[in-house]
């Protein structure tokens, strides 16, 4: 079995939103909406204060309470654990941002630009009609991860089969690739370092983890 | 998402270098003829410290490419009359009546002489940030090189945006322009205010993040809590502009509370003047007969010069001397005898012997055994002794670093910053060894490709300085730049970038109300600007555009409409980052921390066809040329090499033919030959057409020259500390040519050539500028600072909206950052406009109300306040640029400024105009 | 800026989605009282029309609202758990059911159309109860409050209706009182959790302080009415105290229930139980503190 999952080095992040941006543009996403973004979060009162900067975006959770409400069936769940929007399906009804507890779904109504109303020449080439009033949120490049690994490529590690904010992240804090694989490096990543996921009482299981020190010793 | 089933995608090699952090290599994704996406240069994970990537700014470069409001044609202006609130008239004309009309100002400029009346240049240039749109401009340089005398003199931000004094202070003792710690290596960090993981770029980003995951341990020293302090393991909020008295805590503490044995005694005796003797008057006692200075030889009892082989110097003491002289001020042979002696060591500690951490404590309002105890850490962490093998070579592992950030390393106490940092990792042999406090690159000196080549015995033991004269015969007098960087500045030098690291706000303050003892500044009659926006980036920028307005004629480079171009005469459209062709080096040894393991050349491929008219800055730099009759001129200085590459060099020419004006393509494909040639030695030959396959072409570089240990034995050269016999010699020669002219307006800038920095109360300045301004410092109860983030720093990038949208993610993003007990005092809540005051005027913005930021600070980010710039001019986001006064009471010795200034703040109305951000 | 603050209020159901929840609360409690009316062999099929109007009007906001309104019918595609399809597949059965029983005016008809009714408002509950990225509406207390505002809203309309003898009078108190009971043990569960500070922020602002004033005072009048009923004194001061005690019983539950659904929903937070280690021998406390 595989089951692809984000990891988000903590200590390692640094807020300059290049992964944000590099998933804006490579996956054109309208003006606001954002399938991976940094929190800039604050704990802790002056002069004792803590600034950490948390990457956030869909989980791909094992249980996605997206999937449970969406009265479409638009919202689904790949074997590899990738959880997936039918834009095709999807009747635009925003129960799924509702049921999210990450915040990590966006609709828009209309076809907005960066410019205002007209759409440049790069926004027109990337132009999709298909996610005007359908529920988006991250994929995980699922398109980059089949192509992929149609050509014998490991997501995680060849950056065509990877996800474009792994690429991007400049601080080397967010990695990628299947948890299931005991020998790959998400396995030895996870077993070496201490890490949590958000929301964890929930149940969701977030294929997503926030590594924030080293392994006890 | 889009399916179409007959793209043609195509992946186009090119670099960003829209900061100084970079150049980082990347790749641009064209669909059908339109560049849609940036992506990393993964081909180059392997060669570039940040593994091929590129930061957030380089995304914003495809929106940047086709925004809407760019200036697609010539234009020229229509209304004479200039100021903000003046319509340009801006009307649409070609390049030939563009072209003609610059050319015909030229050829009637050199008919008469490139210097006016007052012996200035009539031609100036401004170009922005720290050197970086070079790498935009194509062959630009060549045609600079083929007019002739220009003036740099017009800053867009240099000395107050800058680190001013670093760039000096740190070139002039270790070859560093810019200073770094060596990560890689690093266990330990004191960050005074360096805001690496938001300016130091990809590779500085990746560095940090290794070394915090391998366990160095930072200490960020800021009165706000930045990014780089959130990533740090501690942070320290210290009062605005008390750095030099922290710094010079630490010293003390290194030489007061703990046994000397602890220090790199060897390295202080054999790589430092630590041993030199010091007169009663202040200067080095000499050998009579030789005139090098003495040091005291513990195996002979007596003095020697500091080279004599075999001595034993004594590092500390002091020594009465029977005979030697000094040598004064003004070459003035100054003849000592019995007189007594100390070393310099010595002479330090007497200096910093009353800066306990205590007296510190009160002032820079941290606990004294917070500093008692940094210092012990850091000590600890020095790994005296131990040693590490690079490249083959066993050297000294000192992984201890100090960096310093804006603010503290510009401006008045700058000089104590810089020294003290350098003092601290000299007194543990941590300068410019592995693990250290490094220098990155140089640009006072050359070859900028490799600083270690820079290095050349000087006077006394220590590595050649190239200053401004400040002898009776060979002082400049009269300024010949409008900055006065040579009469003014003797450490800036006088090479090519000299001029652009003067008091370049003197240029714009002098051009309104110049000195009456020298004659009034003509304004230049051509005024270049590129890539920079002083209407916006600098102090007091209402005053610069005042300035600004009275130039007669302004040639802009125009990517949109901006504040400075909105005084411009014609305006030339530029084809841009991802639409133009450009070779440039890449590797080695960079600003901030770009340290490779490689050096060689990258290529800027155009992606696409440029929009509009806009044009090759290549090919408008031909252009230029030929149409000033600079033709033979330009092209000679494309063959010297003014493109990054001498055309011509053993074993290989590729000279462009003289009296023929060359296409973009022929320019560059010659560059690209020559470079692989020269870095090649000749083994390899790469044209235009394999560049814009593979985009770069690199050969190994030794990490062993990353520092300048080696090269310093090698040659036997000392660092010139921990004594500033030079600058205490050049100050005093300085301050006799100035009152010899009558000039006194510069006499509190002389005071800062001591020879040992002295803590004076730094803040105190600001709080008398308030009182200079007529106004009552209680009314002004705030420090105002500024600071970045990284999708914009630097990046000349506030008309694109992809950066307003991913910075929105940050809570700072065109806010006003308050701590919250002092927003609460005065009822405000997140959210709410506030009103930040200073005696120049005001600036409106909304609060963010955080914990992380000292009581007594307000932190505006970036620099914003655009009135033209198309959507910028929306976001309606305060800028300190607005508040902070020009002045030359807060004008260091440097020449340079420091972003910071006392403020009122209060709870206002929101504006009619907010509304978009 | 503290972790709280990263929550964001809602921004995709606006008052179309709130009306869903008030015409199908109001419309559904209407139902059941006039299902009562029917057991009792009072007139009901006014009150029964009215009641499905409302149901009809909420769904057809909400029709306005989706992204994809011509995909509509694929919202019944997916009964196994999700409760907006359940709340379709009820108003399916529910409308066409109901129109028969005004139609035809049975009795036993009237009493099946209550029950679904019932089941609508409690799909209606559920859906909110399962927004778990909205802590204002995951809170378990949501169902119990949903059920009965939408009892006292459709018994004050009943109200208007012009019914307001004793035992309408009795009904909608009782039901307003099971709404106040409700509503406390929603607020009470509410500010036991962290992440809903921001919604309580809401219900203490002037608008819901009012809307829970009217509702307070519509009780009162209620309770006015039925003493006054009662001594059997002034019917028509009992016709206008049942009128205006009706109005104000649902107007000011549609106040509520606007801003619980578009004012008082924000996000929930991220939140990090531990700080990153920046870097080694770091000071800082590892455990986030709480915001």
């Amino acid at each position: 079995m595989t089951r692809y999952v984000m990891v988000a080095d903590l200590r390692r992040c640094v807020g300059c939103q290049t992964c944000t941006a590099a998933c804006k543009e490579g996956n054109a996403t309208p003006p606001g909406v954002q399938w991976r973004r940094v929190l800039d979060l604050e704990t802790g009162t002056y002069p004792d204060v803590n600034r950490v900067f948390v990457p956030v975006g869909c989980q791909h959770c094992a249980n996605p309470p997206c999937m449970e409400v969406c009265p479409s069936t638009a919202t689904g769940q790949r074997a590899d654990g990738i959880v997936t929007i039918d834009y095709d399906l999807c009747i635009g009804c925003s129960y799924c941002i509702m049921a999210c507890p990450y915040d990590a779904r966006s609709l828009v109504d209309r076809t907005e630009y960066a410019f205002g109303e007209a759409a440049t020449a790069a926004e027109a080439a990337r132009a999709d009609r298909r996610t005007i009033g359908v529920a988006t949120k991250c994929t995980f490049c699922a398109g980059r991860i089949d192509a992929g690994t149609a050509r014998g490529l490991v997501p995680g590690q060849d950056p065509e089969a990877t996800p474009l904010c792994v690429n991007s992240c400049i601080s080397g804090a967010l990695s990628f690739g299947d948890i299931e694989d005991p020998t790959g490096p998400i396995a030895s990543l996870l077993a070496e370092n201490q890490w949590f996921r958000m929301h964890e009482s929930e149940g969701t299981e977030p294929g997503f983890y926030y590594i924030w020190d080293k392994g006890k010793l | 998402m889009s399916t179409s089933a007959t793209r043609e995608i195509r992946e186009v090699p090119s670099y960003c270098y829209n900061c100084v952090a970079g150049p980082d290599l990347m790749t641009v994704r064209v669909e059908n003829g339109v560049a849609t996406r940036i992506e990393p240069c993964h081909a180059a994970a392997a060669i570039h410290p940040g593994l091929g990537r590129v930061c957030v700014k380089a995304f914003g470069l495809v929106q940047k490419t086709y925004n809407p409001h760019r200036v697609l044609t010539p234009m020229k202006r229509t209304n004479p009359r200039k100021g903000r609130d003046e319509d340009p008239g801006f009307v649409a004309i070609s390049w030939d009546e563009a072209l003609d009309t610059i050319a015909a100002r030229l050829r009637d400029i050199r008919a008469r002489g490139l210097m006016d009346e007052a012996g200035l240049p009539r031609v100036a240039a401004t170009f922005g940030h720290g050197g970086t749109p070079q790498s935009y401009m194509g062959t630009f340089p060549a045609f600079l090189s083929a007019w002739g005398a220009i003036d740099y003199s017009f800053g867009s931000g240099q000395g107050v945006k800058c680190v001013h004094s670093e760039h000096l202070y740190g070139e002039f003792w270790h070859r560093g322009f810019t200073v770094a710690a060596d990560t890689v290596h690093t266990r330990y960090i004191i960050s005074c205010g360096t805001n690496v993981e938001v300016t130091g770029g990809v590779c500085a980003v990746r560095r940090h993040a290794d070394a915090r995951i391998r366990g160095a341990k930072r200490v960020q020293v800021e009165p706000h809590l930045s990014p780089t302090g959130a990533c740090s393991a501690e942070w320290v909020p210290i009062k605005p502009k008390t750095d030099p008295a922290f710094l010079l805590a630490l010293v003390h503490t290194l030489l007061f509370e703990h046994e000397r044995r602890a220090l790199d005694l060897p390295f202080l005796r054999e790589r430092t003047a630590s041993p030199y003797l010091i007169g009663p008057d202040g200067y080095y006692l000499r050998d009579p007969t030789s005139f090098k200075p003495l040091l005291w030889d513990e195996a002979t009892g007596a003095p020697v010069p500091f080279d004599t082989p075999g001595a034993r110097p004594a590092l500390e003491g002091r020594f009465t001397i029977a005979e030697a002289v000094t040598r004064g001020p003004d070459d003035e042979a100054r003849p000592q005898h019995n007189v007594a002696a100390r070393t310099a060591f010595t002479a330090m500690a007497d200096a910093v012997q009353g800066y306990t951490p205590d007296w510190a404590g009160g002032i820079c309002d941290i606990p004294a055994e917070t500093i008692r105890r940094i210092a012990a850490e850091f000590l600890e962490n020095a790994c005296i002794g131990e040693t590490i093998e690079i490249d083959g070579e066993t050297l000294p592992f000192r992984p201890v670093a100090v960096t310093l950030g804006k603010t503290v390393n510009n401006g008045w106490g700058a000089y104590e910053c810089c020294w003290a940092r350098t003092m601290l990792a000299t007194l543990v042999g941590a300068l410019e060894v592995p693990g250290g406090t490094l220098g990155t690159t140089v640009r006072l000196n050359r070859p900028h490709e490799n600083r270690l080549k820079s290095v050349q015995p000087g006077e006394d033991g220590f590595m050649v300085a190239h200053f401004n004269a400040t002898g009776r015969k060979d002082w400049l007098a009269v300024p010949n730049g409008r900055n006065a960087h040579r009469t003014l500045v003797p450490i800036v030098g006088n090479s090519p970038w000299a001029q652009a690291l003067g008091p370049t706000h003197l240029a714009w303050m002098f051009s309104s109300q110049a000195p009456k003892e020298w004659p009034a500044p003509p304004l230049p009659e051509i005024w270049f600007a590129f890539r920079t926006n002083p209407a916006i980036s600098f102090w007091d920028t209402a005053e610069i555009g005042r300035a600004m307005a009275r130039m007669p004629f302004i040639v802009a480079f125009a990517y949109t409409f901006d504040e400075t171009n909105h005084m411009a005469d014609i305006l030339l459209p530029d084809a841009t980052d991802l639409e133009s062709t450009q070779l440039i080096r890449v590797g080695g040894t960079k600003f901030v921390e770009q340290h490779w393991a490689h050096h060689g050349v990258a290529l800027r491929a155009p992606a696409v066809a440029p929009q509009g008219e806009a044009r090759d800055f290549t090919w408008i730099s031909t252009e230029l040329a030929r149409r000033a009759g600079l033709l033979e001129r330009y092209n000679a200085a494309l063959n010297r090499g003014a493109a990054g590459a001498a055309l011509k060099g053993e074993g290989y020419d590729f000279s462009l033919a003289p009296a023929q004006a060359h296409d973009v393509d022929t320019i560059w494909n010659a560059v690209c030959q020559a470079a692989t040639a020269e870095l090649s030695h000749g083994a390899e030959v790469h044209d235009l057409d394999w560049f814009k396959r593979n985009g770069h072409y690199v050969v190994p570089f030794k990490r062993e020259d990353w520092y300048l240990y080696p090269t310093m034995v090698r040659l036997g050269l000392r660092f010139e500390l921990p004594y500033q016999e030079r600058l205490l010699r050049v100050g005093v020669e300085l301050g006799r040519r100035l009152h010899e002219q009558g000039i006194h307006w510069w006499d509190h800038q002389l005071d800062e050539y001591v020879a040992i920095p002295q803590w004076h109360d730094v803040p105190e300045r600001w709080v008398q500028s308030i009182r200079d301004m007529g106004a009552d410092p209680a009314d002004y109860p705030l420090w105002g600072i500024t600071t970045k983030v990284m999708p914009y720093t630097t990046g000349n990038n506030a008309g694109i909206p992809l950066m307003h949208e991913v910075s929105a993610n940050l809570r700072n993003h065109g806010a006003v950052v308050i701590n919250a007990t002092t927003a609460a005092s005065l009822g405000i809540a997140t959210g709410d406009w506030v009103e930040v005051r200073s005696p120049i005027g005001a600036t409106r913005g909304r609060a963010a109300v955080v914990q992380g930021c000292r009581p007594d600070t307000v932190v505006i980010p970036g620099q914003f306040e655009h009135w033209k710039t198309p959507f910028a001019k929306d976001l309606t986001f305060p800028s300190l640029n607005t508040v902070v006064p020009l002045s030359l009471a807060l004008t260091d010795a440097t020449g340079s400024g420091a972003d910071v200034v006392r403020v009122a703040l209060r709870k206002i109305a929101a504006p009619a105009e907010a509304g978009v951000a | 800026m503290s972790q709280s603050m990263a929550s964001r209020r809602q921004r995709y159901w606006d008052l179309r989605a709130a009306g869903n929840f008030i015409g199908g609360g109001t419309g559904a409690g209407l139902i059941i009282t006039a299902a009562l009316a029917a057991a009792m062999g009072a007139p009901f099929r006014l009150a029964l029309a009215i009641g499905l109007g409302f149901v009809a009007a909420g769904l057809s906001l909400v029709w306005l609202e989706i992204g994809k309104p011509w995909r509509a019918l694929n919202v019944f595609f997916h009964p196994r758990t999700s409760w907006m399809t359940r709340e379709g597949i009820v108003a399916g059965g529910l409308v066409p059911l109901g129109l028969f029983a005004v139609a035809t005016g049975s009795t036993a008809a009237a009493i099946v159309v209550a029950l679904l009714a019932a089941g609508f408002l409690f799909c209606q509950a559920r859906i909110l109860r399962a927004a778990r990225g909205i802590p204002a509406w995951r809170q378990a207390e949501i169902v119990p409050l949903i059920l009965a505002t939408g009892l006292a809203e459709g018994s004050g309309v009943y109200l208007i209706a012009g019914a307001h003898t004793l035992r309408w009078l009795a009904l909608a108190l009782l039901a307003g009182l099971l709404r106040e009971a409700a509503w406390l043990a929603y607020r009470a569960g509410l500010a036991g959790t962290e992440a809903a500070a921001r919604s309580l922020a809401v219900f203490d602002a002037a608008p819901a302080r009012l809307a829970r004033g009217a509702q307070l005072a519509g009780l009162g009048l209620i309770a006015l009415a039925l003493a006054t009923g009662a001594l059997g004194v002034t019917p028509w001061g009992v016709a206008v105290l049942a009128w205006v005690g009706g109005a104000l019983a649902a107007l000011a539950g549609w106040g509520v229930k606007a801003l619980l659904i578009v004012r008082a929903a924000f996000t929930r937070a991220a939140a990090i139980p531990m700080v990153p280690t920046r870097g080694g021998g770091g000071s800082r406390a590892r455990q986030a503190s709480r915001p």
